[in-house]
C-alpha cells in the first residue's frame, strides 16, 4: 500500500514560484528593462541580449482599476480587475484585487501579491495562480 | 510607397440586429454581397475572387458562402484579424488588385453572435488576460478611469460619445438602434464594468456588409464610366509589447496606424473630413482619435461634449453612429464602414450626410493580446 502526496503548484510553471510566493520576469542584461511574464526578447531595447529570469517584487500599486459587474456565463461577479504597477521593477501586469470593497478601491492604492488556488489539475493537485490583495487600510497617520 | 488605389464600384449591406436562428450567416452574407453587385451593376461572373472577413463564422465560412451566392469555384480566403477582421479583407483585396492579380474583387464582412456569444466578447482562453478574468469591457473601463484621472476628463464628457452617435444612427437605416438617447440614459444604464453602463459599450449583433472593389480594368469591365470613391490606401499594424510605467492611454499602436496610412495614400491628417471611428465603447473613441493625432491629446472627451465631433462639428466622427449604435458583428464592422465612407463620399448619406465630404478615414481595433497595446489596428483612406 502507497501513500501520494499532492502538493500545490504552479498553474503555469513559468509565471511564479511558490515558496517564496514569487512573480517571476525577465531581465535584460543590456537595458536592465524587466518584463512579465518572462520573454524571449527584451522589448525595451530588442538587442538579442540575454535575458535573466528573475523573481519580481511582491509590492504594487493601482494604476487603475475596475469593477466587472457582467461577464460571460461561469464566471462571478463582481470582482475587481487592475492594473496593477510594480514600482521597483517598472512591470505593469493585469489582476483581480482582493481584500477591499469594490467601492473602495482607488487609484494608487498599495497592493501586495497573493497566491490562490484557480483550479485542479487532472491528478488532484491545485493549481495556483496569482491576484493583488488591498493593504490594510489602518496606516497610522 | 503608393499602391495604386482601388475603386468602390458598389457597396451594399444588411441592417445590423438581432437575427432568429434560421437567418444564417451565410444567408446574410449572400444578402449583402447581392446588394453591393446590384449597387455596381454587375454580375457575378466579373467577379475574379472572393475575400471574407470573419472571427465567430467557423472553418471555411468564405466558402460556404461563395456556394449559396454562385462564386463557387473562385479564389475565396477568409481573414481573421476580431474586430478588424472585415477591414483587413478589404485590404488584402486592396492589394490583390495593386498587384495585378484580380480586377474585380468582392469583400464580405459578416457574423452571426447572437447566438454564439453571451456576456460580451474576451480573448482567446489562451492568453494569459483571459486566466485573470478580462473581458473587453474591463480593459476599456480601465482606460477611462485612467483617462478621467489624467486629463479632468468628466464621466458625462465620456457618456456624451454615445449621445451623439445615437443621434447620427436616427438616420441610418441600417443602424441596429435608431433612437435617440439622452445623457441620464446613459449615465444610469446597468453597470458593466464601471465607470461604464451598458449604453457605453457596443451590443452583441449579426450582420454583414459588402464591398465590390475594381482595378481601372474592372471598372471597364463593369462598364463603368462614372467617377467612384476610391480606397487610396489601407494600413494595418498589430500591438507591440509594452515595457515600463507609462500612460496606458499612449495608443502607440494608433499612432503608428494613422503614419501608415498618411505615407500609403499621400493623404494628411489635415485633409480629413470625417472619420469611421471602432467606438467599441465610449471611451475608445475618445483615445483612439487622440492616438490617430486628429484630436489634441487629453482634449477628446471635451471635444466630444463641446459637440467638435458630431455632425456640423469641426471634425464628425461616426455619422453612421458607429459601433455603438449601428451594431457590432465583429467581422462585418470594417466592411460596413467602408459601405458608410462610399455613401458619405457620393453625397448619398441622407440626413447624416457630412457636408463636402471628400476624404475620409476608417478605423478598426481588433482584440487584445497580454502585455501589448493591441491586436490589430486598420486604417482605410478613402477619397471621392
Amino acid at each position: 500500500m502507497s501513500t501520494t502526496t499532492t502538493v500545490d503548484r504552479p498553474f503555469r510553471a513559468d509565471l511564479l514560484t511558490l515558496d517564496p510566493p514569487r512573480l517571476l520576469g525577465s531581465r535584460c542584461s543590456a537595458c536592465g528593462t524587466t518584463t512579465f511574464p518572462p520573454r524571449g526578447f527584451c522589448p525595451g531595447c530588442r538587442s538579442g541580449a540575454e535575458l535573466e529570469t528573475v523573481p519580481l517584487t511582491t509590492e504594487g500599486r493601482i494604476c487603475s482599476f475596475t469593477v466587472v459587474r457582467q461577464a460571460p456565463p461561469g464566471v462571478e461577479v463582481p470582482y475587481v480587475l487592475a492594473q496593477v504597477d510594480l514600482p521597483s521593477d517598472e512591470v505593469r501586469l493585469m489582476a483581480t484585487v482582493v481584500g477591499v470593497a469594490p467601492e473602495r478601491v482607488a487609484l494608487d492604492q498599495p497592493v501586495a501579491l497573493e497566491l490562490h488556488p484557480v483550479g485542479t489539475a487532472d491528478d488532484g493537485t491545485t493549481l495556483l495562480g496569482y491576484r493583488f490583495r488591498a493593504h490594510p487600510e489602518e496606516v497610522a497617520a | 510607397m503608393t499602391l495604386a488605389p482601388a475603386h468602390v464600384a458598389g457597396v451594399g449591406m444588411i441592417r445590423f440586429g438581432k437575427y432568429p436562428a434560421d437567418v444564417t450567416l451565410e444567408g446574410m452574407a449572400v444578402r449583402a454581397a447581392r446588394a453591393a453587385l446590384e449597387d455596381a451593376g454587375a454580375g457575378l461572373d466579373t467577379v475574379d475572387g472572393l475575400y471574407v472577413g470573419h472571427v465567430f463564422g467557423g472553418p471555411v465560412a468564405g466558402q460556404r458562402i461563395a456556394a449559396q451566392l454562385g462564386l463557387d469555384g473562385r479564389p475565396v480566403s477568409n481573414h481573421e484579424n476580431y474586430c478588424a477582421s472585415g477591414a483587413t479583407a478589404v485590404r488584402e483585396a486592396w492589394v490583390a488588385l495593386a498587384a495585378g492579380l484580380h480586377d474585380v474583387a468582392l469583400v464580405i464582412g459578416v457574423e452571426k453572435m447572437t447566438d454564439r456569444v453571451a456576456g460580451g466578447v474576451r480573448p482567446d482562453p489562451g492568453d494569459l488576460d483571459a486566466a485573470v478574468g478580462y473581458v473587453m469591457a474591463a480593459g476599456h473601463a480601465m482606460s477611462a478611469r485612467r483617462y478621467m484621472a489624467d486629463h479632468g476628463a468628466t464621466r458625462d464628457q465620456i457618456a456624451a460619445v454615445a449621445v451623439k452617435n445615437h443621434a447620427h444612427s436616427v438616420h441610418n437605416p441600417y443602424a441596429q438602434y435608431q433612437k435617440p438617447i439622452d445623457l441620464a440614459q446613459v449615465l444610469d444604464a446597468r453597470p458593466i464594468a464601471e465607470p461604464l453602463g451598458l449604453l457605453d459599450c457596443s451590443p452583441i449583433s449579426d450582420g454583414a456588409a459588402a464591398v465590390l472593389l475594381c482595378s481601372p480594368a474592372g471598372l471597364r469591365r463593369l462598364g463603368i464610366t462614372a467617377s467612384t470613391p476610391r480606397v487610396l490606401g489601407v494600413g494595418l499594424v498589430s500591438g507591440s509589447v509594452q515595457a515600463g510605467l507609462g500612460d496606458p492611454n499612449a495608443e502607440d499602436v494608433s499612432r503608428r496606424a494613422g503614419e501608415q496610412t498618411w505615407e500609403l495614400s499621400g493623404v494628411g491628417p489635415d485633409d480629413v473630413d470625417l472619420v469611421e471611428m471602432h467606438d467599441c465603447f465610449t471611451i475608445a473613441e475618445i483615445v483612439r482619435m487622440e492616438g490617430l493625432g486628429l484630436v489634441p491629446r487629453g482634449e477628446g472627451a471635451a471635444w466630444t461634449a463641446a459637440g467638435h465631433t458630431g455632425l456640423g462639428g469641426r471634425l464628425p466622427v461616426n455619422p453612421s453612429g458607429g459601433l455603438l449604435s449601428r451594431g457590432h458583428p465583429v467581422g462585418a464592422t470594417g466592411a460596413a464602414q467602408v459601405c458608410e465612407l462610399t455613401w458619405q463620399l457620393r453625397g448619398d448619406a441622407g440626413g447624416r450626410q457630412v457636408e463636402g465630404a471628400r476624404t475620409g478615414l476608417a478605423y478598426c481595433k481588433g482584440g487584445t493580446v497580454n502585455g501589448t497595446d493591441g491586436g490589430s489596428v486598420t486604417t482605410v483612406v478613402m477619397s471621392r
